[in-house]
């Protein structure tokens, strides 16, 4: 076929198209460093490259290989039991990982739904909806969290349902804006007017059209979900021993800041490097699939 | 002729934050078979609400107060009654203001057309579908169907997506053609070439068509008997040539004398 073949998904947003391909070059330089990290997470395990992660009492830490009394046994250095840092930090970047892709599902998924319902039927499901979105983002999260975690105890699925509590309200939110839009649109009306039964236009016809807004939100989620966790495991509340995060390192960290101030830096490093790559990939997804910046 | 839709006595009220708003005052319109109806007037005269009315699409604050909307032998508005959906689609087929949004931007054209023949037509192949398909997009003079229906709809021209929008609403058969400003977003030589199309469907096919439009000399240049719409209430009715040549009522006078002219 001598046509221009688009991604389907993409193809709707035409008007700046030279935006969106700027966009959509944005989003690829974006992914390729946190692929390569979260692959590299996943698989340095796997080769025996990384230095044996038990205790030595004979070398607590030691600072990492690029500073004065460090070697590349340990690269990152060690903690004040004398494991190694670099291991640590592998590990703990895998379930950093996958707490912010579960808990930006877990979050999305519920989100999307009602958001979804309240934007098309509108009436009093729209109402309850968004009273309770308003109700849950008027509670302080640490709040929720608290009250959670202190009946419930800290776990993962603990930590899962904090996060989907937290961040379905503003998934909800922009989907059921993003929802309003579309159901206004004429092949909407046509749709009702040809005879077409509601779950299909909801889930055949709306929301795929709400793809590309629903992945950019989903990517932002899993940077506040990261933030989230990190924040919850820095008071001891999200991640405990023997598992071990990016915001569990930070925590066992803060106390030996003055001596070795190592433990805690990589970790948070790593958090803020994540956490903003997510971000502006998220925004430059977002900014491409944006219902407000399409043509209407 | 036997009569498609039969509007009698149809008065609709929009409820507001501020009170009431009537939207159609006692309106009486009918469609037979083989005819093109037009509604004319300017913007909130109550022509989109009657074209909506008559397939149940009115806003969920809008209610009927008197009258009903008969389409064929079957009553499908009156007072508290909407049985439109019984209608929607398989007898009545409606075509909107602007065919790019008309249409869903993710799927191709072949999908949308099967998706509407399959839920109006019960146990339809995969061959019929398929048939009917190019069969309709034939009847839209559409030269090369097989390349349309694999295409999505930013792939086309305005014009080819508004043939296909067209395509969607008459894929089914239906009787009755509900054209809502369907024009007002082509450019004048496409807008002939619609209106042609319209003419050649009505004719071949024999079904109604409701043409809704604020253009005057289009109506007058497609339609069989025009309709003046006025703050809900429809002034003037009467054969086309008939209203525009000797407009009754001072309000079609007026309408007439603001078409700009040459002379």
């Amino acid at each position: 076929m001598s046509q221009l073949e688009l991604d389907p998904v993409t193809a709707p947003v035409s008007p700046p198209r030279r935006a969106g391909r700027r966009a959509r070059t944005s989003a690829f330089w974006l992914a390729l460093p946190l692929a390569v990290a979260a692959v590299a997470v996943f698989v340095l395990p796997l080769t025996g490259l990384l230095p044996d992660g038990g205790q030595n009492l004979d070398a607590t830490r030691q600072p990492p290989a690029f500073l004065a009394g460090g070697s590349w046994a340990h690269p990152l250095g060690t903690d004040k039991l004398g494991q190694d840092l670099l291991t640590q930090f592998v590990s703990a970047g895998r379930l950093t990982i996958v707490i912010g892709l579960v808990g930006a599902l877990v979050a999305i998924g519920p989100g999307t739904l009602l958001g979804l319902l309240a934007g098309y039927f509108r009436g009093w499901v729209d109402r309850v909806i968004s009273i309770l979105i308003d109700a849950q983002l008027a509670l302080p999260f640490i709040l929720v969290a608290l009250a959670i975690i202190a009946n419930r105890g800290s776990s993962l699925p603990v930590l899962f349902l904090v996060l989907a509590l937290t961040g379905w309200a503003v998934c909800a939110r922009v989907t059921r804006a993003a929802t309003l839009a579309i159901r206004e649109r004429q092949f909407v009306v046509g749709l009702r007017a040809a005879g077409a039964s509601e779950p299909r236009i909801v889930f055949r016809h709306i929301l795929p059209n709400l793809a590309g807004t629903i992945v950019a939100l989903g990517t932002l989620q899993v940077g506040t979900a990261i933030l989230v966790e990190s924040a919850l495991s820095f008071l001891g509340l999200g991640v405990v021993p023997p598992m071990n995060s990016w915001g569990s390192m930070l925590a066992s960290g803060q106390d030996e800041l003055s001596q070795a101030w190592w433990i805690a830096f990589f970790p948070g490093l790593a958090i803020t490097v994540l956490v903003l790559l997510v971000n502006l990939l998220g925004d430059a997804l977002l900014t491409h699939h944006d219902p407000r910046k399409r043509r209407r | 002729m036997s009569v498609l839709l039969k509007l009698s006595g149809l008065s609709i009220t929009a409820r507001l934050a501020d009170g009431e708003l009537t939207l159609l005052d006692d309106v009486d319109l009918e469609i037979r078979r083989g005819q093109i109806v037009g509604v004319v007037g300017e913007s909130g005269s109550g022509k989109t609400t009657l074209a909506r009315a008559v397939v149940g699409l009115l806003d969920r604050n809008v209610r009927v107060d008197r009258g009903t909307v008969t389409v064929g032998d079957e009553q499908v508005v009156a007072p508290g009654v909407d049985r439109t959906a019984r209608v929607r689609g398989s007898a009545v087929g409606m075509v909107f203001q602007d065919a790019s949004r008309s249409l869903n931007p993710l799927l191709k054209v072949r999908t949308q057309l099967a998706e509407v023949l399959r839920r109006h037509v019960r146990d339809i192949t995969r061959a019929e579908v398929e048939r009917r398909s190019v069969e309709v997009l034939a009847q839209m003079r559409i030269d090369d169907p097989g390349r349309v229906l694999a295409s999505y709809p930013h792939q086309l021209s305005g014009g080819l997506r508004q043939r296909v929008a067209i395509g969607l609403a008459v894929v089914t058969r239906p009787a009755l053609v509900i054209a809502d400003e369907c024009t007002t977003a082509l450019d004048v030589t496409t807008q002939t070439k619609v209106v042609d199309l319209f003419r050649t469907l009505v004719d071949e096919l024999g079904i109604g068509l409701l043409f809704v439009t604020h253009d005057l000399m289009l109506a007058s240049d497609l339609c069989d008997r025009i309709a003046v719409m006025s703050g809900g209430r429809v002034v003037e009715q009467g054969d086309a040539l008939t209203v525009l040549d000797r407009p009754q009522q001072e309000y079609t006078r007026r309408l007439l004398a603001a078409i700009p002219s040459w002379s």
